[in-house]
């Protein structure tokens, strides 16, 4: 094997083929009063291989970050804020359901039960009016937006070295933010 | 900068990688850390991966270690061997040793021993125990779900049951709860429960039981039954086993005491009243089949985990190893490396300490610590500069100290020189080959000879003509036990005698070997002239005294006649007869006296012929046997002296002259003898006698002419004895005899 094929299949093994790649979908975002809510959906990212990790009862998912963001001239971006939202579900094989956690920021703000595949693969990765950032008391004639990318796990390249395994950022409209008293 | 400066900087550079290392190490797995505390990430979804990403830091950590030691070294090696600096060659030898050492059997052992630990793992997944417990679940779920189906079946017959009831509502339908009791009875179930959409309705429980109430099944059974009420109707139309499975609606729920509930629910068709209804069965699974359906699902999930953790289980335990490999290999190269190190740098220490003594720097000791036989090789080392530097001091030291010696022999030897090229004495002096070392110039001019033609040639060529040869013999001849010979030499050099009194003396090292030979010469012609003058003098006075002395009685006799005849006394006859007879007498004596000075005068020049000395000393000697009574006169002549080499004649006529001596001086009884020898080319006569000696002071008077200690003698005896030895160019002394008389002895030089 020349040096060119073995570059080539060490490229192939670690970025893996190009179809069915995992993405957010468009990130759409409101404004409840100060608070920022999104939404979105990951495509292609619940797996056959999660649901089966799922089914063995390993807790299993997701990690979404967020960052909010002022723009800058050049290009450059200033960064507000960031969270995190981690989505994992657990599979209870005895009573056949799915419990699925929601943490944002390390804290657990919501849990629901899903009793098949479908049920369970739309409460990980289908997103309504998430409240991903409280803007406080921060004022700014500037435009902000917020990007956001899943994180979905990790894998092994080579036999022995691991990676993540990252969606791309998708970032969202920009919008001002409201004016008044938080 | 010093090598033992060299050697602390390497060590120093020892404790800085270490601890560099160390720091390196501690703070990308502090930083991985704080990466994943940032990112808060759930413990139980990131503990394996966590695992696996600390182990790939540490292994790269581990890499990036080894490849910085082992660049590091090449990249000194590289440098060392560029600047040619001593050592570097066999440094590079043993390091390439030490690392393809700890190297290559380390890489083989990882390939071999992953490739082992992954087999392993392989076979670990196609235990029978992981096959039974996978079967064991299997058909504990087939049968759950089996059991499942029944109920669904009877859920949905109690569904429709209740569906031809008028309504939900118990006020206006009292039969549903006799309808719910026969259908528990009839279908065997331990709970039955209507609800309208999520609200209850109505429920009884089997008593028997042990249920004290109806099951609370959640809102969620409700809502995913009324969701997948149209794939239930669709999977009954159909009979599809799959389908139906997806269309169930079933939940497990605990009861207590290990107890479970399995609760199946169905969802009607929306009823005219907008109601809903909703059924939910529940059959309770034995404690103990509950227990084992617990165990099964949890060593299949067990075994499912692992299965789908297999590549990271698999790349935990290679990176593992990979780890304990890296470890080994770092330890092993670097171990390599130092004691690649401990042996190199003594001897590189040694190599260049050698090249500061090849150009001269004995002042220089190898510092470097070792306790083994390297060691013991510094320590030698330094004792064999430490001698050398030494010596080196004691040998300049010796080298000052011969320098001023040198100085101080050169002066002298000038000053030798000086005196030896100033005083009137003549100095030869030959080596121990009788090769002529210096020759001063009193020497050169009483000889006749230039320095040129005498210095550094032996003395056979420097003196090869036949009287300067008589100089050579001098140095040829045996000194005996006094180390000296003083011997007259007279040489006819440029058409006149010359007389020499030569004397040899032997040089002896101070080890006691001969290392040559000094002859001092003093010319004595002037002074031998100066001596025969005064000699002819004193014997011209003596002829005088002798000659008046006879004149004395014939002047007497003579005018006593004249007076007798004058007085015509008649006794003048008789007075005649008396004074012609005094002074004939007297005549005669003067005659014989005449004689005497004229046969000396006269004395021809001898010539040498072969002669028996034996015969020619008995001969003498015959003429003296009886000649005073009591004296003895015997010969003793050697074998080796019967035949001699000269003039038999005047040796002769020496020998009486000696004789005559020896006999008078002899008084009876007495013993006079004459002896002859050969020894060293000489011939030796000795003429002994026993008598009253010779007085010291009268010694160095004997041969001159007309000395005598006798009354009536002419004191010519001993000169012409003298005369004609030295005309034989031999050499006459006298010396006492002991333990009384005298010795001549006569040396005569044979061909």
């Amino acid at each position: 094997m020349n040096v060119s094929a073995a570059v080539a299949l060490s490229a192939f093994l670690f970025f893996g083929s190009s179809g069915d790649k995992p993405h957010l979908s468009e990130l759409h975002i409101a404004l409840e009063g100060r608070r920022v809510e999104a939404s979105f959906e990951l495509i292609d990212g619940f797996t056959e291989e999660l649901f089966e990790r799922i089914q063995t009862g390993l807790a299993s998912g997701f990690t979404f970050q967020f960052i909010l963001s002022r723009d800058q001239k050049l290009g450059f971006e200033n960064k507000l804020d960031s969270s995190t939202l981690e989505v994992t579900a657990m599979y209870n094989a005895v009573t056949r359901e799915y419990l699925v956690n929601y943490k944002q920021d390390g804290k657990l703000i919501d849990s629901r039960i899903a009793h098949d595949r479908e049920e369970l693969e739309g409460a990980m990765t289908r997103f309504s009016d998430l409240t991903v950032f409280h803007l406080g008391d921060f004022k700014s004639n500037k435009r902000i937006s917020v990007r956001a990318r899943a994180e979905l796990g990790s894998k092994t390249t080579l036999l022995i070295i691991p990676t993540r395994i990252k969606t791309d950022w998708v970032r969202s409209r920009r919008f001002r933010p409201p004016e008044g008293q938080p | 900068m010093s090598l033992r400066k060299q050697v602390e900087q390497r060590r120093k550079d020892t404790r800085w990688i270490v601890g560099g290392l160390a720091v390196l190490l501690a703070a990308l797995t502090g930083m991985y850390y704080l990466t994943q505390r940032s990112q808060d990430l759930p413990s139980e979804l990131v503990t394996n991966r966590v695992l696996l990403f600390v182990l790939s830091y540490i292994n790269l950590t581990l890499i990036l270690a080894i490849l910085f030691v082992l660049l590091r070294n090449l990249f000194k090696l590289v440098i060392e061997r560029h600047n040619r600096i001593l050592g570097s060659k066999f440094k590079t030898k043993l390091v390439a040793t030490y690392i393809g050492l700890s190297l290559i059997p380390v890489l083989l052992l990882f390939a071999y021993g992953s490739r082992m630990m992954r087999g392993w793992i392989d076979r670990s997944f196609d235990q029978p125990a992981w096959q039974q417990a996978a079967q064991g679940f299997s058909v504990s779920e087939g049968l759950l779900d089996q059991l499942v189906k029944y109920r669904t079946h009877d859920t949905r017959f109690a569904l429709r049951q209740i569906e031809s009831l008028d309504s939900l509502d118990t006020r206006r339908s009292p039969d549903l709860q006799r309808l719910l009791h026969r259908l528990l009875e009839d279908l065997g179930l331990d709970s039955l429960a209507v609800y309208d959409r999520t609200s209850y309705v109505l429920g009884v429980v089997d008593p028997l039981s042990g249920l004290n109430k109806v099951p609370e099944p959640g809102e969620g059974i409700l809502m995913q039954a009324m969701r997948k009420a149209p794939a239930m109707r669709n999977a009954q139309a159909l009979r599809d086993a799959n389908a139906m499975r997806e269309a169930q609606v079933m939940r497990m729920v605990g009861v207590g005491g290990g107890e479970e509930l399995m609760l199946t629910a169905l969802a009607g068709e929306e009823r005219q009243d907008a109601s809903l209804p909703v059924v939910v069965a529940g059959s309770l699974l034995d404690k103990e089949i509950a227990t084992e359906r617990r165990q099964f699902i949890q060593a299949h999930q067990e075994f499912r985990q692992l299965e789908v953790s297999k590549e990271d289980i698999e790349a935990g335990y290679v990176l593992n190893f990979l780890m304990v490999a890296l470890l080994i290999l770092l330890a092993s190269s670097w171990a390599g490396l130092y004691l690649a190190r401990r042996i190199t740098v003594p001897i590189q220490a040694l190599a260049e300490a050698t090249k500061q003594i090849s150009e001269g720097d004995l002042d220089v000791q190898v510092d470097v610590d070792a306790d083994d036989e390297l060691g013991i090789l510094i320590h030698s080392f330094n004792s064999m500069t430490a001698e050398l530097q030494r010596n080196k001091e004691l040998l300049e030291e010796s080298n000052l100290e011969l320098v001023t010696s040198n100085l101080r022999l050169a002066e002298e030897r000038v000053v030798i020189a000086a005196v030896l090229q100033n005083v009137d004495a003549g100095v030869i002096s030959v080596d121990e080959e009788s090769f002529v070392l210096t020759c001063n110039g009193a020497a050169l001019h009483m000889l006749g000879q230039k320095g040129v033609d005498v210095v550094g040639m032996p003395v056979d060529e420097a003196w090869s003509d036949p009287e300067r040869q008589k100089l050579a013999q001098l140095f040829h001849q045996e000194p005996g036990a006094s180390g000296r010979i003083s011997q007259p030499l007279r040489l006819l050099l440029g058409g006149a005698w010359k007389i020499f009194e030569a004397k040899v003396t032997t040089m002896r090292a101070p080890q006691g070997q001969v290392s040559g030979r000094v002859m001092v010469l003093e010319e004595l012609t002037e002074l031998v002239k100066a001596q025969q003058m005064a000699a002819w003098s004193d014997a011209a006075r003596r002829i005088a005294h002798e000659i008046k002395n006879p004149l004395t009685p014939i002047k007497l006799s003579a005018e006593r006649l004249l007076k007798k005849h004058q007085a015509q006394d008649e006794d003048l006859g008789q007075v005649l007869e008396e004074g012609v007879e005094i002074i004939t007498r007297e005549v005669e004596t003067m005659k014989g006296m005449v004689d005497e000075f004229s046969r000396f005068a006269r004395m021809p020049q001898p010539v040498p012929t072969e002669v028996e000395l034996g015969s020619l000393i008995d001969e003498t000697l015959s003429l003296y046997h009886d000649i005073k009574p009591g004296v003895a006169v015997e010969a003793r002549v050697e074998k080796e002296a019967h035949n001699a080499w000269l003039d038999g004649e005047q040796i002769k006529r020496a020998l009486i002259n000696l004789l005559d001596n020896a006999v008078e001086a002899t008084e009876a009884p007495g013993t006079v003898a004459v002896c002859a020898s050969k020894s060293n080319g000489n011939l030796r006569i000795r003429v002994e006698d026993n008598g009253r000696g010779i007085p010291p002071e009268e010694k160095g008077k004997l041969f001159l002419p007309h000395f005598s200690t006798k009354r009536r003698g002419t004191g010519l005896g001993l000169a012409i004895v003298h005369r004609i030895v030295s005309d034989h160019h031999g050499t006459i002394h006298a010396d006492d005899n002991k333990p009384k008389g005298t010795v001549f002895t006569i040396t005569l030089p044979q061909q």
